[in-house]
């Protein structure tokens, strides 16, 4: 299954494959600490992750500031293979944080009738979360100049 | 023996393989008609009054809605109702969606800060959609009680869904659009089971719920300039064409880009991770044509939604990067 993440990560699982591999994501608790173990690994090898022990409470300090600021502190990057160790040891730590909140998280349940009648392609259900984004995304699609609103109830539908 | 087995499957590779090339050829040989459809299609979501009924369908999910428009000089309202499941109900004037969701007593709106029609697909920009799509006229089809002609738009790469459109031969309505993958699977589908074109009064387009008391959430989305963000590489054919700021539910400002081939779109939402008062769940999930993906990207989640395939919205989540601005 790791492998399968990994591929989907990459791009290279064709339509069906990639909807196999999002579907088992949403479903077992493995694939998707693979999903976020990778990103995490990824992020640090190309040095775009940015940690420090006190970046979250500083940054929330400045946002109480500023409001609309959408940009993060800098961080000194110190190009030495031991920071880059640290770093990538930081980010483990961090990958163990964002694991543990993905398991934490309460992740809906598909109703057992569903998905015991589960047929390709698989779709993994979205979370309740997902739909202010959802809604957002729809306003600036331009199929609605071909279809009207109708895009629109392309929201998660079981809230309850 | 083992070749008369094989070749069956190859008779089915070949085919597979020369299939787009004679979609490519229908396309050649018609393409300023299936263009005109298109903007037939386009032109009759702005000057068609009707109400009706449709179906959308992806997975297990079967969902009927009720949609009302009402056309006038002054502009025109749509009203839309979701039948089944929790209740919705989205009305679109002019320059602004509202979203009612009685259940929870809110108030979703979302105001169009640019035109009407942005980012809309103008009649000028449908040619350009050749670039991306092979279009051709298809079939004749009876739906609901309406002759209707098929325009199907085939990609030209793995990058993006096809679409077969089928659309009222003499208003140009659509009444049916399907979704369909690389392997000409159905993704998703919307169809009308009744529709009446004409005789809407502007009383079938007002909100069912006063909705007086609800809370209301203002997206207050305006263009801004997400300084510093931006795509390590675009995917083929897709082009930026807003970026602004916005609010989402009651939470601080988020930052949204949205990303275009013209048809198929795909939005990148940028927060930052402590803006928030809860933790926002980290999402991986699929609904029809829609992909979510969720990762984070220096200290801000980013949240990549699109009506492509999943590997395309995922080339794009992967390649979200912040860069200080010099």
């Amino acid at each position: 299954m790791k492998t399968k993440i990994s591929a989907l990560m990459d791009g290279e699982l064709d339509e069906r494959s990639a909807r196999e591999a999002i579907a088992t994501a949403a479903r077992e608790r493995e694939a998707a600490e693979a999903w976020s173990t990778y990103h995490l690994i990824g992020d640090a090898m190309r040095g775009t992750r940015q940690l420090s022990d006190d970046f979250g409470a500083r940054l929330a300090e400045r946002l109480e500031a500023e409001p609309t600021v959408l940009a993060p502190r800098r961080i000194e990057r110190q190009p030495s293979p031991r920071t880059w160790f640290a770093m990538s040891a930081a980010a483990s730590v961090a990958a163990v944080a964002m694991v543990g909140w993905v398991a934490i998280a309460p992740q809906r349940e598909p109703a057992p009738e569903l998905a015991s009648v589960a047929v390709v392609p698989v779709s993994a259900p979205m979370p309740v979360a997902a739909n202010d984004y959802l809604l957002a995304h729809q306003a600036f699609s331009p199929r609605v100049s071909l279809q009207g609103m109708a895009p629109y109830v392309r929201t998660v539908a079981n809230e309850k | 023996m083992r070749s008369e087995l094989a070749s069956p499957v190859r008779t089915l590779a070949f085919l597979a393989a020369v299939w787009p090339t004679v979609w490519a050829g229908a396309a050649q040989a018609q393409p300023a008609e299936a263009l005109a459809w298109l903007r037939k299609i386009h032109d009759a979501t702005l000057t068609l009054s009707y109400t009706g009924t449709f179906v959308y369908q992806q997975g297990n999910r079967n969902e009927s809605s009720r949609i009302a428009r009402f056309v006038e000089a002054g502009g025109d309202i749509e009203r839309l109702e979701v039948l089944d499941g929790v209740p919705r109900e989205i009305v679109r004037t002019r320059d602004v969606v509202r979203c009612y969701l009685p259940d929870s007593r809110v108030v979703k709106v979302e105001r169009r800060a640019t035109d009407r029609s942005f980012p809309a697909l103008l009649p000028e920009k449908i040619g350009a959609l050749a670039r991306h799509y092979d279009i051709a006229l298809g079939e004749t089809r009876r739906i609901a009680g309406f002759d209707c002609r098929a325009v199907v738009l085939m990609p030209k790469d793995n990058l993006r869904y096809g679409y077969r459109l089928y659309a009222d031969i003499k208003t140009g309505m659509l009444l049916k659009a399907v979704t369909v993958d690389a392997a000409s699977e159905r993704v998703e589908q919307f169809t009308f089971t009744q529709l009446s074109i004409g005789n809407v009064t502007r009383e079938m387009v007002r909100p069912r719920h006063a909705a007086g008391k609800w809370r209301i959430e203002d997206s207050e989305a305006s263009p801004a300039i997400l300084a510093g963000w931006g795509l390590s590489a675009e995917l083929p054919g897709f082009h930026k064409i807003i970026e602004l700021k916005r609010r989402m539910g009651d939470a601080k400002p988020v930052g949204q880009v949205v990303y275009s081939d013209g048809l198929a779109a795909v939005s990148v939402f940028i927060e930052p991770l402590e803006a928030r008062r809860e933790p926002v769940n980290p999402v991986i999930a699929s609904m029809g044509a829609l992909h979510v993906f969720t990762r984070e990207v220096a200290n801000h989640m980013v949240t990549v939604v699109g009506e492509a395939p999943a590997a395309s919205v995922q080339r794009i989540a992967n390649a979200v990067e912040y860069r200080r601005p010099q």
